[in-house]
């Protein structure tokens, strides 16, 4: 199978995995009425998160046809949803403003004079392309970051809370050394270490970020233990395991999907400053920016470069900031309390 | 009280506005309007001043002015030209009859080193002391000292007892106790002699060379061969306070250094010990502005005949300040408070318009000036692949025949470089023998027809590998992952995408970049090389087999090793520029243009843009001691910098009323109502 199949596949389950978890969340009443209720409070936030979550799941979808206007390699290679939206010829020969029908510098005439809403990059490249190509990068960043951050931080964070003692020690003590290590430097070193691509960046991002959240983890479960249920449980010879599984894990659910939200977009606005550092993932917005370093500082200025990509990074950010706000309003025991 | 409270903030309100209104953005001294003083900018300061170890253009700014050499660079005439420095002549190769080559310099007698108190060591109370052939000697063998870190130690092996001199030295200081204790002047006499470095009393100096080799005669006009004091190098040691020779030259050159700071400014002032300022009545080639030069020169204002035949220099004093960041460094040239720039990228438009110096740049003053580097960029492949080099034959050839096609160097040169550079067709840049304005090489001619006609006949139609059925997948391997790198570069796979190849960028910071080139992982490559010195020979001994990374690790990055070609580098490598080089250098061509273990880019060109007080700069692509022939009208720079910086301050006063109508009476009021 080639490279795209497996990108196909691994939609396709998630998709599915949302749908399941949808579905079996709708059959629970406090998750149902949270749904509902972050939906209520931030409708257009949550449009705005849904529209970015099509936009990358169309970019992550691919497959090869025979295309009247693709030549030489675009001809062999995928072509996902998004890409399918512009001509595969879509391109010109460098710099164009905004709707331009001649080249910004030089003033060759444009192949697709007036065709470009957001003018056309150093390479000719459509703006408006590689901005919506973006959405993509900047969800794997958050979505596959947040999923090595949340297992790491659940199991040191239940482990340490709920077991105490040494391997509380132990587990406090690798915290501590993580903590005092200036987190961007790591994150430089680990990617000088693991690589440049998407994934090898997803990885580091994840291995420097789960810190904070297991502190929250291990005290919650500190509390956690102490309840009637709990001992009752070991009481009765419950496994560690079943307790941890049945009776911790699911009062730490909220926690885990108001971190995901907030982590989220943390998350997306690190892989900018990597970019700016000049490490970060080919295609995303915090390329696009960086770039925007050189073309800022020109004259006549570039300007349609930066201002997609951070019009692209601000809309999604600002939107999942206000769902993650509304996600912590509706399940935060505290705030709950607070509205009632 | 309180009236008195706020008389008193009235007082230091207009007393701190008044000063504020009154500062200047000069950033020097107001004495120094009315002294010839050259400034300009460096991006970072040389890692060291050791003219053994200096290599970079950067430090050579530095050395080149401080550091008199035997030999020198005609300043004005194209192509190089060498003539006498601190040595009487030119000298000429005398052989030897067993294939050996003797050179002999008769250095001039008289010549003082700078002013400098590590001339006690030699004598006490002694502040200066003569420049003598063995100092000459003494720098020749520190190239040779192993613990010296010198990048040029291959090119003087090939004096006779060379290397066996540096084999001995670094013995007797592993196995003799103490000797690595002794005055370094005193192991080199240990170590010594070095059969080919002959003194000959205070003066001559004479050079055995095993092999013929007439390229080492530009050597001698770079500052790694210019005198050093053995009591330099001593005295200066890191101790008790003393600097590290690194960063103290004791000079031979026109300029001395006055003053160093690594981090804010480094200042060169006039050498009154210069033989060229003791001795004016010898004429001496380097020490008076030139009377000729190449076509051209005169109408540029650089054979003005109030400068032809005047002693040199005609500087009191150069100052270079340190600007990391490249846009306040242009915005300070702008200003007037740097003489000469180059053009950063960002405003290139602004300043150059097709191709000329724009109205307003023109308007103020400004000058720019062009000149092609002896410097090459190109891309290339390891030949030692299986898939892109020799081991696969004719195919391989076709192929990289067929993406030398593809690439459309002129557009390259357009969008990214701002059109700065002339296309490469050779190895050689302008400038240098062998050089053929004419030829045009038929494989760097942008042609997607005939490429992906090759690329049929190399069996991959369309690109696609007929093992897989897939494009055919190459690697192009770049030292830099910045974003900007990755975009620029992105610029050649697209090029050859176009013939449906799969070639994926391979961004790496340097270090793995070098890693994988010694390790031979990778297919194609990118590369670039400015000249040591104006030869064919500096740029084809690229493509030497025997200088191939894969066998030596040599610069010979592509691994080409082609029989014919080394062949025929061989003999022309020594030969003198005559009818027979010109043919040998053709055949070469012939074989890199069918072979193609490089796509040419192009040779870079320099800007040069300066400030019309700026007297006498021609630029150049290799490093000459240039700031002894310029000059500087410092009436016209101090009016012009008064000119252009006439402070805007009506803001501030704009700020400071608005702050009198709302502020105070705000104050005030709430004081009434208190009381």
């Amino acid at each position: 199978m080639d490279a795209h199949h497996w990108q196909n596949l691994v939609v396709a389950v998630l998709v599915s995995g949302a749908v399941v978890a949808w579905l079996r969340a709708r059959r629970s009443d406090l998750w149902r009425d949270a749904g509902r209720q972050v939906v209520k409070r931030r409708p257009l936030a949550c449009s705005v998160v849904a529209f970015y979550s099509v936009l990358a799941l169309a970019d992550a979808v691919s497959w090869k046809s025979d295309d009247p206007d693709c030549a030489g390699l675009s001809q062999h290679k995928p072509r996902s949803v998004i890409d399918r939206a512009f001509r595969c010829d879509f391109q010109e020969r460098s710099y164009s403003a905004p709707l331009a029908d001649r080249e910004f510098y030089g003033g060759n005439e444009l192949t697709f004079p007036g065709l470009h809403p957001m003018g056309t990059d150093i390479r000719g490249r459509d703006v408006l392309h590689l901005a919506l190509k973006g959405a993509r990068i900047a969800l794997l960043i958050g979505g596959f970051t947040s999923l090595i951050v949340i297992p790491l931080a659940l199991f040191f964070g239940i482990s340490a809370g709920y077991f105490g003692g040494r391997v509380d020690d132990a587990v406090f003590f690798v915290i501590s050394v993580l903590s005092s290590i200036p987190g961007l430097l790591l994150l430089i070193a680990l990617i000088m270490v693991l690589g440049h691509g998407a994934l090898q960046v997803c990885i580091a991002m994840g291995i420097t970020s789960w810190v904070g959240f297991s502190r929250v983890v291990r005290g919650e479960t500190f509390k956690l233990r102490e309840l009637e249920y709990v001992q009752a449980a070991r009481a009765l010879g419950v496994s560690e395991f079943k307790i941890i599984w049945r009776h911790i894990v699911p009062n730490l659910m909220h926690l885990v999907v108001i971190t995901f939200v907030l982590l989220f977009s943390g998350l997306v606005l690190s892989e900018a400053i990597l970019a700016w550092l000049g490490i970060g993932i080919d295609g995303s917005w915090g390329q696009m920016i960086d770039m925007a370093r050189d073309e800022l500082s020109r004259d006549p200025i570039i300007w349609w470069n930066l201002a997609a990509a951070s019009i692209a990074l601000f809309g999604l950010i600002l939107a999942v900031n206000f769902v993650g706000d509304a996600v912590r309003d509706v399940l935060d025991p505290k705030t709950l309390r607070e509205d009632a | 009280m309180r009236i008195r409270r706020v008389r008193l903030a009235w007082v230091a309100w207009i007393a701190s506005s008044a000063l504020l209104l009154s500062c200047s953005n000069n950033p020097y001294p107001g004495a120094d309007d009315t002294v010839k003083v050259r400034y300009g900018a460096l991006p970072s300061a040389p890692k060291t001043l050791d003219p053994a170890v200096t290599y970079s253009s950067l430090e050579h700014k530095i050395t080149a002015n401080v550091y008199e050499t035997l030999l020198e660079y005609h300043y004005l005439k194209r192509p190089y030209t060498l003539m006498p420095g601190l040595a009487q002549a030119v000298p000429e190769a005398r052989p030897l009859g067993d294939g050996r080559v003797a050179y002999r310099f008769d250095v001039r007698p008289g010549m003082l080193f700078q002013d400098d108190p590590c001339f006690e060591l030699g004598e006490v109370g002694r502040r200066t002391r003569e420049i003598l052939a063995s100092d000459f000697a003494f720098q020749l063998m520190r190239i040779g000292d192993p613990e010296i870190p010198s990048q040029v130690v291959q090119t003087f092996s090939k004096l006779d007892g060379f290397s066996q001199f540096r084999e001995r030295l670094k013995q007797l200081r592993e196995s003799e106790e103490g000797f690595a204790e002794l005055r370094i002047d005193l192991q080199y006499r240990r170590a010594g002699p070095i059969e080919g470095i002959r003194v000959d009393g205070d003066t001559g100096l004479e050079l055995v060379l095993s092999e013929v080799y007439p390229q080492l005669l530009y050597w001698f006009a770079m500052p790694f061969t210019a005198p050093v004091p053995w009591e330099a190098v001593v005295y200066y040691d890191g101790k008790e306070g003393r600097d590290f020779f690194r960063d103290h030259p004791v000079s031979s050159g026109p300029f001395k250094i006055a003053e160093y700071d690594r981090f804010f400014r480094i200042v060169m002032v006039r050498n009154e010990n210069w033989y060229g300022v003791r001795h004016p009545e010898w004429k001496a080639p380097g020490t008076v502005y030139p009377s000729s030069g190449e076509p051209g020169d005169a109408a540029a204002g650089l054979l003005d005949p109030d400068y032809v035949g005047r002693s040199l220099p005609l500087l009191d004093r150069i100052e270079y300040r340190i600007e990391k960041e490249s846009i306040p460094y242009f915005n300070k040239f702008l200003q007037g408070y740097y003489d000469a720039a180059g053009i950063i990228r960002e405003s290139f438009d602004k300043v150059v318009q097709q191709g000329r110096l724009s109205s307003e740049m023109k308007a103020r003053g400004m000058r720019l000036e062009k000149s092609v580097d002896p410097a090459i960029s190109y891309l290339g492949f390891n030949m030692n692949d299986a898939v892109v080099g020799t081991p696969g034959g004719d195919k391989a050839r076709k192929l990289r025949q067929a993406m030398s096609l593809a690439v459309d160097a002129e557009e390259y040169k357009r969008i990214f470089i701002n059109g700065r550079g002339i296309l490469a067709q050779t190895p050689i840049p302008p400038g240098l023998f062998g050089y053929d304005p004419d030829y045009r090489n038929p494989y760097r001619t942008p042609d997607l027809d005939a490429a992906r006609k090759l690329l049929e006949e190399a069996g991959y139609t369309g690109g696609i590998d007929p093992e897989t059925g897939e494009p055919l997948h190459l690697t192009f391997d770049i030292g830099d992952a910045s974003t900007r790198t990755r975009v620029t570069y992105g610029f050649f796979i697209d090029a050859w995408a176009e013939l449906g190849l799969d070639v994926e960028l391979a961004a790496t910071n340097y270090n793995q970049f070098r890693e994988k080139v010694k390790k031979g992982s990778y297919q194609i490559f990118t590369w670039g090389w400015i000249a040591d010195y104006p030869d064919p020979e500096n740029f084809l001994f690229l493509l030497w087999g025997p200088m191939a990374q894969a066998t030596s690790l040599g610069p010979n990055t592509a691994n080409f090793d082609h029989p014919r070609f080394n062949e025929l580098f061989l003999e022309m490598k020594d030969r003198p520029n005559d009818v027979r080089r010109i043919a040998l250098i053709r055949e070469m061509r012939e074989i890199l243009e069918r072979e193609r273990p490089w796509i040419e880019l192009l040779h870079s060109e320099s800007y040069a843009l300066y400030h019309g007080w700026l007297k006498n700069l021609k630029p150049a692509g290799l490093s000459l001691p240039q700031a002894k022939y310029m000059d500087i009208d410092a009436g016209l720079r101090a009016a012009q910098r008064v000119e252009w910086n006439d402070p805007i301050v009506w803001p501030a006063w704009a700020v400071t009323g608005i702050g009198i109508a709302i502020v105070i009476p705000g104050i005030l009021t709430f004081l009434r109502e208190r009381q």
